[in-house]
């Protein structure tokens, strides 16, 4: 239960984990649309992107295999796509064919490329997730959504509702344990049985962990009340973002990747 | 059934950035029939070590010990009556119909519509396959459970246990671990929360169940008058560690220790060396009652010497 998604910051100290969370979140859709933008013909732009994700890597000092970890869990979606596309792709230069089924050169680099842009792109954002906490996260986006405020979107709201939200993943979890613990030691048994027993087995779970989340809720709404908590107006931050010399950095690179991508897109598009 | 741990260790998130040492090296043996505290601060391992008890945490399979010893050091061992805790084929169902545990504010963990179904839970979740115990028998089982924690069933089986108030919710829930008569009966935190008469109330409670229901009781708490109040021994754990074990009676004697360790001490053992900075020197085990007889005794001293 300790691993459930926002479990995922990995601490360190690192260039990465010292970059500004809205420059980061604005690398990742930059990084996206590089990836997208690269051509699909051949690897010279992905190889680009794959350089960056590498350096990217080496500069949040997270272990590599943790890294890798993240590719795991598409690795069935990928694979799946990447056989489909392998023999359903068509193409002129035919090696093997059976039927409608026919495995080509086209279609392997195509089904490769593809496979590689998935790969880039999920590694790339788990890497934000080891590198930056979910309140970093939460704030950046408080930040980078406030133009929205002009249309009198809740932005402030919007952010406090997530930061709310993370912030009782662990204290959930850790409550669902200790349940989970206290009726194990009543003798429940979560693992034996058919699947309907064991989707009955959660009942004793379900309803005390509910009954503590709205316990939970109420008495933080009591508590922010206490203090007089008044929504967004005139709301002061206690930890200011600003940008450093490293954002300055981590933004010369991003815009380096995408021209790279789009030269390389006008330049050496011609297939392999 | 007795309780023999040695070399016991445990580590949260092993082999990750968040690992955190909670059982450093513990060796304890708890004898059949004790009522046995175990005291610590937040964080000393107390409560890691009792979910060791009933195999809700495990220590390494011993497979892989063997596999370790050839490296280095002493195997960690932990047998609960004839159950072999570090063996992986362990029945620890079986294991835990013996061992009861009752968690922190167990009111929490209530969930059936009526008070009777709760403490049900688990007298029939214990019960071998194929030999279903009939209604009667359950049902008998929980009007006794329910008299055995001080309320009327009568008046109680057939309520929701979420209308009741915290202090006998906390009753329905030590009784549907006691239910199953376990012959070990762990309470993490048993009075936390409550006040200081539902305090008396639960400890009282447990002396009842002691001996008759459950041979053993062990009791976690950082409330020292608790410990001295009730305990037949203690081991004070901190740091992972066991630092002290003895009985109550030796256990205040030297303050100083507990003190260094955050440790609170118990009223009557801080009464005791008020007492003597000032001269009047009190033997007593450090109960309410020893210390008020051994006062009275000496006053009843005072007075035929007075007298005479």
């Amino acid at each position: 239960m300790k691993d459930v998604a926002f479990g995922q910051y990995y601490p360190a100290r690192s260039f990465l984990h010292n970059l500004d969370p809205r420059l980061k979140i604005l690398f990742l859709i930059a990084y996206i649309v590089a990836i997208f933008l690269a051509p699909s013909t051949n690897f010279y732009g992905l190889a680009a992107c794959a350089f960056v994700l590498i350096l990217a890597v080496i500069f949040s000092r997270v272990p590599v295999l943790k890294v890798l970890r993240a590719v795991r869990g598409v690795l069935f979606l990928l694979v799946f796509t990447a056989l489909l596309n392998v023999l359903f792709h068509g193409g002129e230069t035919v090696y093997w064919s059976y039927g409608i089924l026919r495995i080509t050169r086209e279609g392997i680099i195509f089904s490769a490329i593809l496979a590689l842009r998935l790969m880039l792109l999920v590694t790339f954002s788990s890497l934000l997730t080891y590198t930056t906490t979910p309140v970093a996260l939460t704030d950046a986006i408080e930040s980078l959504l406030t133009p929205l405020k002009w249309i009198r979107f809740p932005v402030h709201e919007l952010a406090l509702i997530m930061s709310i939200a993370l912030r009782f993943i662990p204290i959930l979890s850790e409550e669902t344990d200790r349940i989970k613990n206290a009726q194990k030691a009543r003798g429940a048994d979560f693992e034996h049985g058919g699947p309907i027993a064991k989707v009955r087995a959660f009942v004793p779970i379900l309803i005390p962990l509910l009954l503590c989340a709205f316990r939970r809720a109420d008495e933080l709404g009591d508590a922010m009340d206490a203090r007089c908590y008044m929504g967004s107006k005139n709301r002061t931050k206690y930890k200011k973002l600003r940008f450093s010399w490293r954002d300055i950095i981590a933004f010369f690179v991003g815009a380096a990747l995408i021209t790279g991508v789009v030269l390389i897109r006008i330049y050496l598009g011609a297939p392999l | 059934m007795r309780i023999v741990a040695e070399h016991l260790s445990y580590i949260y998130n092993a082999r990750t950035p968040f690992a955190a040492k909670a059982l450093d090296d513990v060796s304890l043996t708890i004898e059949e029939g004790e009522f046995y505290g175990i005291i610590g601060q937040t964080g000393s391992g107390k409560s890691t070590f009792v979910q060791h008890l009933n195999g809700l945490l495990r220590l390494p399979s011993s497979l892989k010990r063997k596999k370790k010893k050839k490296g280095k050091g002493v195997s960690p061992v932990l047998r609960v009556g004839e159950f072999d805790l570090s063996e992986k084929k362990t029945d620890f169902r079986a294991l835990r119909k013996h061992v009861g545990m009752v968690f922190q504010y167990p009111e929490y963990q209530l969930f059936a519509e009526t008070v009777e179904k709760d403490v049900a839970f688990g007298l029939l979740n214990f019960a071998e396959k194929g030999k279903k115990p009939s209604d009667e028998e359950v049902k008998r089982a929980v009007w006794e459970a329910l008299e055995a924690v001080g309320l009327d069933p009568k008046e109680y089986a057939e309520k929701s246990p979420f209308e009741l108030s915290g202090g006998q919710k906390r009753r329905v829930a030590i009784a549907g671990v006691i239910v199953t008569k376990p012959e070990i009966l762990v309470l993490d935190e048993p009075a936390a929360g409550l006040d200081p008469l539902g305090k008396r109330e639960v400890m009282d409670l447990l002396h009842k169940f002691h001996g008759d229901w459950c041979k053993t009781v062990v009791i976690v708490s950082h409330d020292m008058d608790e410990i001295a109040e009730n305990c037949t021994r203690a081991a004070v754990f901190s740091e992972g560690k066991v630092v002290k074990e003895a009985p109550p009676k030796e256990l205040f004697r030297e303050t100083e220790e507990l003190s260094s360790l955050g440790l609170d001490i118990p009223l009557v053992a801080k009464l005791c060396e008020a007492l003597k900075e000032r001269g009047v020197k009190i033997e007593c085990d450090f109960t309410e009652d020893g210390f008020i007889n051994a006062v009275l005794g000496r006053a009843a001293l005072r007075g035929k010497e007075g007298q005479a």
